[in-house]
């Protein structure tokens, strides 16, 4: 009763502020105008300071790809020097297909773990609040710390090789980080653990919004789990999907820290990426010019995967 | 006039941007607050890599406690970031007034790359002075010096004597062959006789660097000239490659500790303290920190022992640091007051001892009786010493290839002829 009254007055309130009492028009129309120019004068500030921040910034950045610049003192434009050097050197090439695998990998498994763990922890589940925490924590602790924390899990006399040592299997036991076969794998499982929580959370919203009568619906009509999951929930979720795996991308690609924690690269370069060596050639050891040529490439990649993977997941082509 | 207004506001909006990019990234000229001329306060700033106090600022808290009217302000930076903060802040016009930086060019905070750039003021007579003999290239050109020595850094192994014999040691290794079976001895009672930080650069490369010692520098002192003449390369000397198949060999033999391809310089002074390894390739000062964790052990400076007993024994000794002024400080008077005054043997003096170095004066007639440098002493003395090599390196690439390539020696990554290859491609 109360929300129908409510509504009523809505109705004529809203009816009122549509009408226009006769030579009123002109007035409204001015002020309309001087509140749009008011907001472009606001913003000001804040584009000003997103052009120096963003736009001059990475065009001066991009400038100095085609020099040989070393960070101090005078430089010559060299053209293509620093982009022919990256794809003749067997490090970068090496650095640019562990990037493409962490990425790529960590957003599978991570998005897939993450599904798993929403679909678990929507409903019924009583400790489900309790478990999203525990879920999400991950993301909100620092990359860096826990980083740190995972080398010391990883480490010779850490945890894991304790505890094969002390079930009998001390063969396995191995320093894991600067194992060449193995150290790309814990850098992997470091950045699924922490990238998991992150995509969950984008999956529970987007299950909030799939109707639980189609389900229950889908369920009377004699669909089993698999199929109701396939046809009613993952269609429901697709834009979930498509941010999910976008964002998992992008911040894959260009993921730095924990690997520079955990292994620094090593050993001899087994995961070093594009962002670790754009660090290590621009200000460890003195080649902006070279660092700066693969931040460059290293964003026209992101910029490429992103651009694919939204035109492969958006639902509707027109959005 | 509309056109006017139209050209201020784009102007404006030109000048916004760059005057907070400006802003953001610093560029607002040198910070130093002194008066030209007559100031009597500077700013220093040096590397930390421990909460152990700095010989640097140690020498200038003296400075001040003799000169109670200046003030010196001390900018410590973090070691790992210390070669790109200080050349950042050259670039941004707002370093320090007095920098330390390293001789040659080798290192991100070498002097001859900032000279270049002007970044370096030109020191005086007493500076000069104290440039090592057969360094002097690399502490400025043209009969320029831009760096003042203030100690003598030996660089091979810092040895823990007393975990040694308790190891079974009882005497140090003469030769490549002695040292290998004591490697093997120790490892199979669950000892190393090397800690080694092998997920770190810096002391892989010291490794082969400590290694190449006697095989190549010995013998051939200005290989590097050579190298920089094109006269050779690191693929074409036997001594290289020598060097780097006894860092295969060393591994194969034991000599480090388990788990070594992955640790880091924590496991160095976790081993020498602990007396679990005998020994580290470290720089000779650390003798003194490591004294300080381990008071009961005693810790000597040593060399590698060379391939054969009868070969010409050798070891790094140079000044690895060095006091430079910015060219662009306000402040240079009371920085050059200061450097005359540390350049005073009472002075280098004190610095080494505060270190746990060898002055930079007087070393010819400097007793090395039974301290920390006793087993080194005869090679200093007849001459059988160095500098680092890498000082003389034309960039910091060529050791960062040595040193990833040593990492890539010890988990099977790499062969030597990739290693030598990959350092004659950075030396460009």
């Amino acid at each position: 009763m109360t929300a129908t009254m409510q509504s009523k007055t809505e109705a004529a309130d809203a009816s009122r502020r549509g009408r226009r009492a006769p030579g009123t028009a002109r007035k409204v129309r001015s002020r309309g105008g001087s509140l749009q120019f008011g907001h472009w004068w606001w913003a000001l500030p804040g584009i000003a300071l997103v052009i120096a921040i963003h736009y001059v910034a990475t065009g001066i950045g991009g400038y100095f790809a085609f020099t040989n610049w070393t960070g101090i003192g005078s430089f010559k434009v060299v053209g293509l020097a620093n982009f022919e050097a990256i794809f003749k050197d067997p490090t970068k090439l090496g650095a640019l297909m562990n990037t493409l695998f962490l990425a790529f990998s960590s957003v599978f498994i991570g998005n897939v773990a993450g599904l798993v763990i929403a679909l678990g922890l929507n409903r019924v589940l009583k400790t489900r609040y309790i478990l999203r925490t525990l879920f999400f924590m991950p993301v909100v602790l620092s990359p860096l710390a826990t980083a740190y924390i995972w080398k010391y899990i990883f480490d010779f006399d850490g945890p894991i090789n304790v505890f094969l040592r002390s079930i009998g299997a001390e063969d396995l036991a191995k320093p894991w980080l600067a194992d060449p076969q193995w150290a790309i794998w814990t850098v992997l499982v470091v950045l699924v653990w922490g990238s998991t929580g992150f995509a969950m959370v984008i999956f529970m919203a987007g299950l909030a919004s799939v109707p639980v009568e189609i389900e229950e619906a889908a369920a009377i009509d004699g669909a089993n789990l698999w199929q109701r999951f396939w046809n009613v929930t993952l269609p429901g979720i697709r834009p979930a999907v498509a941010i999910a795996t976008t964002l998992g991308i992008v911040q894959g690609l260009r993921v730095f820290d924990p690997i520079m924690a955990l292994t620094g690269g090593g050993p001899a370069g087994a995961t070093e990426t594009l962002a670790t060596q754009v660090y290590k050639q621009a200000f460890a050891l003195g080649n902006f010019g070279g660092g700066a040529a693969l931040a460059l490439v290293l964003a026209v990649i992101i910029l490429f995967f992103a651009v694919i993977q939204q035109r492969l997941t958006r639902s509707n082509p027109e959005d | 006039m509309t056109q006017h207004r139209f050209r201020g506001l784009k102007v404006g909006v030109l000048a916004i941007p760059t005057a907070a990019a400006l802003a953001l990234t610093g560029c607002s000229g040198s910070t130093t607050t002194g008066t030209e001329g007559g100031s009597k306060e500077f700013s220093l700033t040096f590397a930390t890599s421990n909460t152990i106090e700095s010989p640097f600022q140690e020498l200038a808290e003296q400075y001040m406690a003799a000169h109670p009217d200046v003030k010196i302000t001390f900018n410590a930076q973090p070691n790992d970031s210390y070669d790109q903060t200080v050349r950042t802040q050259l670039q941004a016009g707002n370093a320090s007034d007095v920098i330390v930086t390293s001789p040659g060019s080798g290192t991100g905070r070498s002097i001859l790359p900032l000279v270049e750039a002007n970044f370096l003021e030109p020191l005086d007579d007493s500076a000069k002075s104290l440039v090592p003999v057969g360094s002097e290239a690399l502490f400025g050109k043209d009969g320029k010096v831009y760096g003042q020595a203030p100690e003598i850094t030996v660089v091979g192994m810092v040895a823990n004597e007393t975990a040694a014999k308790a190891a079974g040691v009882s005497e140090f290794p003469a030769d490549f062959a002695g040292l290998e079976k004591q490697c093997s001895t120790l490892s199979s009672s669950g000892k190393s006789f090397f800690a080694l930080a092998g997920a770190a650069a810096p002391n892989t490369g010291l490794m082969a660097m400590s290694l190449a010692a006697t095989r190549v520098y010995a013998e051939d002192p200005k290989w590097n000239e050579k190298r920089s003449n094109k006269e050779t390369t690191f693929a074409d000397s036997q001594g290289w490659k020598d060097s780097l198949e006894a860092v295969k060999k060393m591994n194969d033999a034991g000599c480090f500790q388990k788990g070594a391809a992955g640790a880091g310089f924590d496991a160095i002074t976790k081993g020498l303290a602990s007396g679990t390894s005998v020994a580290g390739f470290i720089p000779g000062p650390s003798w003194k920190q490591l004294k300080t964790a381990a008071a009961d052990s005693e810790f000597v400076v040593r060399a590698l022992p060379a391939q054969d007993s009868s070969d010409k024994g050798f070891v790094y000794a140079s000044a690895n640091y060095a006091f430079s002024i910015n060219a662009a400080s306000k402040n240079k008077e009371a920085a050059k007051a200061f450097l005359a005054w540390a350049a005073e043997p009472e002075q280098t003096k004190t610095f080494a001892e505060i270190d746990g170095a060898l002055p930079v004066s007087g070393l010819e007639s400097y007793d090395f009786g039974s301290g920390a440098y006793k087993n080194v002493g005869d090679l200093i003395k007849e001459g059988n010493y160095g500098p680092l090599p890498n000082s003389q390196w034309p960039n910091s690439a060529v050791y960062d290839a040595l040193a990833t390539g040593v990492q890539g020696l010890l988990t099977g990554q790499k062969s030597v002829d990739q290693v030598l290859q990959a350092m004659d491609a950075a030396w460009g």
